[in-house]
């Protein structure tokens, strides 16, 4: 199979989703000429013309004018914001509007936006432009939540994302851009809510996203030398979340580790940390464990950055005292 | 509408102190962004940079010899230009590009924001550009309410001008009549948008802050002396407690938006006439050596002491150590 990356994967879905629906519109700060600072939506605007357009530096207008245009059922928004961070700036008309609007009207209207939002810690971009904030939103109803880790994954997530009929955010962590995998030439769509099994072991459950499903996967390599098993679970959507599978897993390996970029306290593996105890508290030999960045703002000296990214030395570690039980 | 402002300015009106002094603040500016960008060249600064250099003049000529260390001011992104004119230590900036300990926030880095020296006024900068157009409008509002005659300068791009908050800022400007100065840097481009095809405006982005009542005027940013006048006058506004005023100040990148930009959104003709023809340290030498203020060589000397300070400076961050791993946990609490 071919081998592309991930930046390649995601123009493709955005190329050929374009394609089979007119109405969807892809806008933001540089999408248009300059195909974005990321270089993600490159070569739209020369192709669909006004259906990709630059905006003014003004994030509240971008994600509430992307609710304005999806609930008149008219247009296809797909925006995107130059880094996730800048969530916070729009975070009323994202977590109050894209999320609750439909519900507050009675089910009325549908929102079938697709929230572009580049995260993670990535060459000293320092504590505004380096956060993966996408367990604020998990808090919040109405608001789907997708989080690739590979090529393959990314396009078929995006693809499904823009036909949905309700508001996604789509977390895109920088590093990735670059990194190659396998994606077939033909299409197709990944369902939201199930998560994929990036390894299978009968040891210890490592539940990963974005770059860390990378990481984990080092790990396990070489954990595996040592003879443990590790499995890697990559939910891809944070909401839905398949707890199915997450569940399935804990069950056979009976030892759970999370880890993510986003900060320790309050990330998505608190929750799912949560609904594991809560439904199979009495499979586990031991306690679950959570690898986070640490709970301060992140520095911009490269130098620190090394201590708020998870690492393979910490998983290993993790892994091992699991094992201890 | 917003007026061009107009004045003729002439060298003998200025002490030659004053005079040099702009200059090299100027110099200062330039060698300072050159050799950042050396650095960075050298692998030994990552992150962004967003160069400073063809606007020297414009923070020049608004903050020395006008502005004190108890006035505020927010700088913008682009390169360190405010922070330099303002006095903050090269070394110190240089620290925070290079992360080591010397810098203002003792190795967390800060690179082109989040530099701070609060001793000089200089109360950071936001990551999210323009969010300091509502910081620093409690700045001046704290100075009102205290009785003193502090007045707060912020400084923002074209781009960051099509922020919702410019809009609520001004409102409270005009509204509470507070002693601000906005300076907003029009070098025509937001990354790479030009500002014709992101802001509704009847002909200037100073043309909005009619509509709050509040002073304004458009001026060749690249003018030293034009631009110290427009601030002047500014800053005696605001000090006499008639309240704010909105200076749309005009110049234009000689580099791309980082480091890296091809830059080739921009007409060649154009970034040529602005480098040749526009540059505001050259056009302040010209006009020094024709007004004979000052020798050839007495303008070499100052470049070459700048130089000097610059690699001093240098030496001093780059010989500080990287901070300690539990650098990180220090300081999120007072
Ligand atoms: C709120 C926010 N949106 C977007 C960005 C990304 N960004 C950084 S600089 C920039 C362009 C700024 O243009 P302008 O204000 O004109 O300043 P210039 O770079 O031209 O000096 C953008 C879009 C940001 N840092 N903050
Ligand atoms: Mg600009």
């Amino acid at each position: 199979m071919r081998t592309i990356n991930m930046r390649t994967a995601l123009l493709e879905a955005l190329n050929e989703e374009m394609e089979r629906d007119e109405t969807t519109l892809v806008f933001g700060e540089d999408v248009g000429k300059f195909g974005g600072i990321n270089k993600v939506t490159e070569g739209l605007y020369e192709k669909y013309g006004n259906r990709v357009f630059d905006t003014p530096i003004a994030e509240p207008t971008i994600v509430a004018a992307a609710v304005g245009m999806a609930i008149t059922g008219n247009a296809r928004p797909v925006p995107e914001l130059q880094f996730g961070d800048f969530a916070g700036i729009a975070f009323d008309e994202i977590f109050n509007k894209m999320g609750k609007w439909r519900f507050m009207h009675g089910g009325q209207m549908e929102m079938p936006i697709t929230l572009r939002l580049p995260v993670g810690i990535a060459g000293g971009a320092g504590p505004e432009h380096s956060q993966s904030p996408q367990a604020l939103f998990m808090h919040g109803p109405g608001l789907q939540i997708v989080i690739p880790s590979t090529p393959y994954d990314a396009k078929g997530l995006l693809k499904t994302a823009i036909r949905d009929n309700n508001a996604v955010l789509f977390f895109e962590h920088k590093l990735l851009y670059d990194m190659k995998g396998e994606v077939p030439e033909e299409e197709y769509l990944i369902p939201f809510g199930k998560a994929d099994i990036k390894r299978e072991g009968s040891d210890v459950t490592v539940i990963a996203t974005a770059l860390q499903v990378h990481t984990a996967l080092e790990a396990a390599e070489e954990l595996a030398a040592d003879g443990t098993e590790v499995e890697v679970v990559d939910p891809r959507t944070l909401a839905p979340l398949d707890m199915e599978t997450i569940l399935s897993s804990v069950r056979k390996t009976g030892r759970v580790l999370i880890v993510h970029e986003e900060s320790k306290t309050g990330g998505s593996g608190a929750e799912i940390a949560a609904q594991i105890q809560e439904e199979a508290l009495f499979d586990l030999a031991a306690p679950i464990r959570r690898i986070g960045s640490p709970d301060v703002p992140i520095a911009q000296n490269i130098y620190l950055e090394q201590f708020y990214r998870p690492s393979k030395e910490q998983i290993v570690q993790a892994v091992n005292e699991l094992m201890e039980y | 509408m917003a007026e061009i402002y107009k004045k003729e300015t002439q060298l003998k009106d200025y002490s030659k102190d004053v005079l040099l002094d702009f200059y090299r603040t100027m110099v200062k500016i330039r060698k300072f962004d050159e050799h950042l960008i050396r650095l960075m060249q050298e692998g030994k600064v990552s992150g962004f940079y967003h160069s400073g250099i063809g606007s020297e003049g414009l923070s020049a000529g608004s903050i020395r010899n006008v502005l004190r260390d108890e006035d505020y001011i927010y700088y913008n992104h682009r390169g360190c230009n405010q922070k330099i004119a303002k006095g903050v230590p090269l070394s110190k900036i240089y620290g925070d590009f290079l992360g080591t300990t010397e810098g203002t926030t003792r190795g967390l880095g800060a690179g082109i924001v989040h530099s701070a020296d609060p001793s000089r006024g200089v109360l950071g900068q936001a990551g999210t550009i323009g969010s300091q157009l509502g910081i620093g409008i409690g700045t001046a509002y704290a100075s009102k309410f205290k009785g003193t005659d502090q007045v707060t300068v912020i400084y923002f791009g074209d781009g960051a001008a099509s922020r919702e908050m410019l809009h609520g800022s001004l409102n409270w400007a005009g509204l509470y009549n507070l002693p601000v100065i906005y300076i907003c840097e029009n070098n025509e481009y937001a990354i790479s948008c030009h500002v014709s095809e992101t802001h509704a405006v009847k002909e200037h982005i100073a043309d909005w802050a009619y509509g709050y009542g509040i002073s304004n005027c458009v001026v060749d940013g690249n003018d030293v002396l034009l631009m110290h006048e427009a601030t002047k006058e500014a800053v005696e506004r605001a000090k006499r407690g008639e309240g704010p005023t909105f200076i749309e100040a005009q110049t234009f990148r000689h580099r791309g938006h980082f480091e890296g930009d091809p830059y080739d959104y921009v007409d060649g003709e154009l970034l040529k006439d602005w480098k040749e023809n526009k540059d505001p340290i050259r056009n302040f030498v010209s006009r020094m050596l024709l007004d004979k203020i000052a020798e050839k060589q007495e303008l070499k000397t100052i470049d070459q002491e700048v130089e000097q300070e610059i690699l001093e400076a240098i030496e001093k961050a780059e010989s500080a150590p990287q901070p300690e791993a539990g650098r990180i946990y220090e300081g999120l609490f007072a």
